[in-house]
């Protein structure tokens, strides 16, 4: 279930995707390719400041079955999306 | 042709809730093909469907109570150049990464990448009109099979009857799949967005979004024109091309001197007006909530915007006509050009996904999304 920001914020990322810049479908992209290389159970956390990305990669991974979204932070304009290799 | 200061401001007020509305929904016409085919992802196609049915009960009400004529309707010539145009209009915006609204609602949200992508949709309308004139002419005449457009409003039918049917198919398709509680807690969530401020929240439900537009589109066909994008960018071009080699170079050139027929000199008109203030309502809706930032893009992305705009200035011009107008005033209008074009472009969509961004298909194959490393 998603975490609160605080509990998010303790989580140490195994692998940081920084997707600054970026625009859809690279965002996604980008995300799909971490955790292609992530093991079950490791976290992925895309940075990006494309909102849609918010919306497009937790929708991917949840209906693909690739990933658990353990939550979003939005700070400043950019946002952080945890995601859980299943 | 003279336009007098009130089209001006209607435009300028159509294009700033155009704006508004397309950035508060995210609305994505590239997204709502490509996420689909690509992780099966329907959310931005579901608020395209919406906003297909309401411009299809709009125009079919608009036309019944003689609000509007069939001969106000968008129609262009029917044949192979709709689906070529389509087609290469979909690479293009696949690659670009928006459709013709997308660049612009983004280029006012700050992103320098659809900034770039609207220069190079320009430079292809242009690029596009000198090689129509003086060679693609008689390239692309051979490849219609009507010179003139064709509506099925112009079938001796009741106005209303294609489109309450075709939305009662689509209600009935709903209803098999979601069930008629399943739709009542759609309608719920997609109001859900606006409660409390809503100019001030950073996302509204494309469902409902879709319907404000449809609305909003309905009354600019009575009271205006049809939207289009694509065609007024070419203009605007035009106009800027015209700074630099006079007025009689772009009046030397048949096609573009065809799209400044109804005007009395080579300038802007509530058309480009309306989506220059497109890109202001983005901007300001963005600004409400907040989202509004520079956005430079990395410079490994750069030939994607050049490349993918170059092509959908080109295609805009072969179809004709962007994402905006087929969907809306075309399928609204039940031109059947336009569901060329769609058809088209949704080819065109997949294409680029599949083979240009190799995105893992799992809407056709279950693969172990295994894709190319390198993207």
């Amino acid at each position: 279930m998603a975490l609160t920001k605080e509990e998010l914020s303790v989580i140490e990322p195994d692998h940081l995707v920084d997707g600054i810049g970026e625009v859809c479908p690279h965002t996604l992209n980008i995300a799909l390719k971490a955790l292609k290389k992530a093991k079950p159970g490791e976290v992925v956390v895309e940075v990006t400041d494309h909102s849609i990305a918010t919306k497009t990669i937790p929708a991917a991974v949840k209906m693909n079955k690739i990933a658990e979204v353990l939550g979003i932070v939005s700070e400043n304009g950019e946002y952080k999306i945890y995601l859980k290799k299943l | 042709m003279f336009f007098i200061i009130d089209m001006f401001i209607l435009a300028s007020i159509f294009g700033f809730l155009y704006g508004f509305l397309l950035q508060k929904a995210d609305f994505c016409f590239t997204a709502s093909i490509r996420d689909w085919i690509s992780v099966r992802d329907s959310r931005i196609g579901k608020g395209v469907l919406v906003l297909i049915a309401t411009a299809l009960v709009g125009w079919g009400l608009v036309l019944t109570l003689g609000l509007a004529t069939v001969e106000k309707l968008w129609t262009v010539p029917v044949g192979f150049s709709n689906l070529i145009g389509g087609v290469l209009f979909g690479i293009g915006m696949t690659i670009a990464g928006s459709c013709a609204s997308g660049a612009l609602y983004r280029a006012g949200m700050g992103y320098i990448q659809f900034w770039i992508v609207i220069a190079c949709m320009m430079i292809g309308n242009i690029l596009f009109a000198f090689i129509y004139n003086p060679w693609a002419q008689s390239a692309i005449e051979p490849l219609l099979v009507t010179d003139q457009g064709y509506s099925l409003y112009q079938l001796n039918l009741p106005f209303l009857l294609l489109p309450l049917l075709i939305v009662g198919i689509m209600l009935l398709l709903a209803v098999r799949q979601f069930g008629w509680k399943g739709i009542a807690s759609g309608i719920k969530d997609s109001i859900q967005d606006v409660k409390g401020n809503p100019f001030t929240k950073s996302h509204w439900d494309i469902r409902f979004v879709a319907v404000l537009i449809g609305i909003i589109a309905t009354v600019q066909f009575v009271v205006m024109s049809s939207l289009s994008i694509t065609g007024p960018e070419t203009r605007i071009a035009s106009v800027l091309l015209s700074f630099v080699f006079g007025e009689d170079f772009i009046l030397q050139n048949t096609y573009l001197n065809g799209m400044f027929a109804d005007f009395p000199v080579i300038g802007i008109g509530p058309e480009e007006t309306l989506i220059i203030f497109m890109i202001f309502g983005a901007f300001v809706s963005a600004l409400l909530s907040k989202s509004f930032k520079i956005r430079k893009p990395k410079a490994s992305r750069l030939p994607y915007a050049i490349g993918g705009g170059l092509l959908m200035g080109v295609a805009s011009r072969i179809a004709p006509g962007c994402n905006i107008a087929n969907i809306i005033p075309g399928v609204g209008g039940m031109s059947l050009s336009s569901i060329i074009v769609i058809f088209g472009m949704v080819i065109g969509v997949f294409i680029a996904t599949a083979y240009i961004f190799k995105m893992p298909l799992l809407l056709f194959q279950k693969m172990d999304f295994d894709f190319d490393e390198n993207m």
